[in-house]
């Protein structure tokens, strides 16, 4: 209170009275600066360095286990990277991976949501169920597919398929196998997520509109074509989007799961990028293969907003 | 009228199977948890067995208990919230409720560093805290989690103040009050229920961390998510701890998520589109 009155008081004194929005323009602009601060310092420091600085080691032969090799190379990782036939798979890898688990996440949130929009009851249920894999570590979930759901011969997995005449199989020890078990784990921890965004923008869609439609005699297909496919779209792009962002640096499922493998079965880019870096400790390269990575998610979420934007 | 009676029972069908299919693996390390290690071995699996607590007590209490490893994710959770909030509160209401120039780019900054994929900004980090010394401390962990929590925190604080009317802080000029007075009294307690949904993500997001945690972990500082693993190895598996650790690492979000489960539909909304979250 006694500053207020200070400051007020200094400013009527100061300026000339016609001049005052303008005083109080300034001083809004420096209270802003002085909010945002120490956020943005925390930023700067966290991401905005972090991104030069790796840009800048990507330069660099840093191979901590062999010291005496490193220095200045230019863009010789990068080459090294064009020519590199497990980048090129690891890139494929995660365009297989993010495109089918986004895609099935989708499909399957969508008609879910639309069936239990339909309920009368029971939508509570729903709604507590899909919150918890949402909320669970992915490195947990990861190690209790692993373990108690995908282990042969006793995972519960396993168990079904025996008893469905399918027999036994090695779900993380086989390429093909491996890679449809981390694309299951995580279209079922990321579904719900889906699900959810979609059932809160079904319900927000006006009723109305299928009155109308109800009235000319349009079909339930027709009106899903129709009507909720059209007013649906932006939250369908939207989800698209959220989830391709994650799926692209998807890390602890899979490296609980099958740690890339067997072989680099299911390396995707970001786990390369880990693995070159830190299991391999070859800092540098690891770091250009970084770099690959944020191009290509730049590239694809570049692709993604165009859609969004488009119609 | 048999047509729509079919048409219950499929739906009721379909939904009893996803329910089950989310649930399931959840339902069954806390199941496996309750068991000795020959009981979760049983072919076919058991689900009637005598209960026990002896995992629990062993991975909590016995030898290489994980009791300071879930020390060392609440504190680094709490810690991680704790900042953030100090520094995303302040930040967003600018953003939210000020005018001054470049307001468009540093909102479009906060969104943009979400971008960056994580091993991105961990290769780097980790060359610079193995200079200080900061591998393996609380400090350097809880750092990089903001790279992560802020741009979320901001956003989702942005959307809470926004909905605020404007002719509340008016008023509180109009009488006399200073900014930082009308934040504190005025708007601050208007965004509590905001305030405080940001507060669970902020912890869940710290929480099921692993990519920093498992770079920037050692013997002193090794969160739940990443200690698990000492229950894995090569040579054998143990369990009935493990679905009991796993447990104690499932617990704490499961309670935050279903208490706030009506808010969660937001704030993953809010906090994805423009920023991002948890991989």
């Amino acid at each position: 209170m006694v500053t207020t009155a200070v400051t007020s008081a200094g400013i009527a004194s100061e300026e000339p009275r016609s001049d005052f929005g303008r005083v109080l323009a300034q001083r809004e602009r420096r209270f802003a600066a002085a909010l945002l601060a120490p956020a943005f310092l925390a930023l700067l420091a966290t991401t905005t360095f972090p991104l030069l600085f790796l840009v800048y080691t990507s330069a660099f032969r840093m191979d901590l286990a062999m010291p005496f090799t490193n220095g200045f190379v230019g863009f010789e990782n990068y080459q090294v990277l064009l020519s590199d036939e497990r980048f090129w798979t690891s890139l494929l890898v995660s365009l297989v991976y993010t495109g089918s688990t986004v895609t099935l996440q989708v499909i399957i949130g969508l008609a879910l949501a639309l069936l239990v929009m339909d309920m009368k009851r029971g939508q509570g249920w729903f709604r507590v169920i899909a919150i918890l894999p949402v909320v669970l570590s992915p490195a947990v979930v990861g190690m209790i597919w692993r373990t108690f759901m995908l282990a042969p011969e006793f995972g519960i997995v396993d168990f079904l398929a025996i008893n469905a005449g399918l027999g036994s199989k090695n779900w993380l020890g086989d390429p093909t196998l491996a890679m449809v078990s981390v694309i299951a784990i995580h279209t079922w921890q990321w579904t719900p997520f889906a699900f959810m965004v979609l059932l809160a923008s079904l319900a927000s869609l006006p009723e109305d509109i299928y009155e109308a439609a109800r009235l000319d005699r349009a079909s339930a297909w027709q009106r899903f074509r129709r009507i909720t496919l059209p007013l649906l779209r932006p939250a369908i792009v939207m989800v698209i989007i959220m989830r391709t962002m994650v799926a692209l640096t998807a890390f602890a499922a899979i490296f609980t799961v099958t740690a890339g493998g067997p072989g680099t079965a299911t390396e995707i880019l970001n786990l390369y990028a880990y693995r070159k870096s830190f299991t391999e400790l070859s800092i540098g390269y690891g770091s250009a293969l970084a770099v690959a990575l944020l191009i290509v998610t730049i590239i694809i979420s570049g692709i993604l907003f165009a859609m969004r934007r488009a119609k | 009228m048999t047509a729509k009676r079919l048409r219950i029972i499929a739906l009721l069908a379909i939904s009893t199977v996803f329910l089950l299919a989310w649930a399931f693996p959840i339902l069954w390390s806390v199941l496996n948890s309750l068991k000795t290690d020959s009981d979760v071995l049983a072919y076919p699996p058991k689900l009637v067995f005598a209960p026990t607590l002896e995992a629990y007590r062993d991975v909590l209490f016995g030898s290489g208990s994980i009791l300071p490893n879930l020390l060392s994710s609440v504190i680094i959770s709490v810690g991680t919230t704790i900042v953030t909030m100090l520094m995303a509160v302040p930040a967003a209401y600018a953003l939210a409720r000020l005018r001054f120039r470049g307001k468009k780019f540093a909102g479009f900054y906060v969104l943009a560093t979400q971008m960056l994929p994580p091993v991105g900004i961990i290769i780097p980090y980790f060359l610079v805290l193995r200079n200080i010394g900061w591998i393996d401390t609380y400090q350097g962990i809880i750092l990089i989690y903001l790279s992560f929590s802020l741009p979320f925190a901001i956003w989702l604080l942005v959307s809470y103040f926004e909905d605020i009317p404007f002719e509340m802080e008016e008023a509180a000029y109009l009488d006399g009050a200073s900014r930082l007075k009308t934040l504190w009294r005025i708007i601050i307690p208007q965004v509590r229920g905001g305030i405080a949904v940001t507060i669970v993500f902020v912890f869940l997001n710290a929480w099921n961390e692993f990519l920093f945690a498992v770079v920037l972990s050692g013997n002193t500082v090794r969160p739940v998510t990443v200690a698990m693993f000492n229950f894995v190895s090569v040579e054998q598996t143990l369990w009935a701890k493990l679905a009991a650790v796993s447990v104690l690492a499932m617990l704490p979000v499961v309670v935050l998520g279903v208490v706030a489960q009506k808010h969660i539909v937001k704030g993953l909304t809010v906090g994805a589109v423009k920023g991002g979250g948890r991989r």
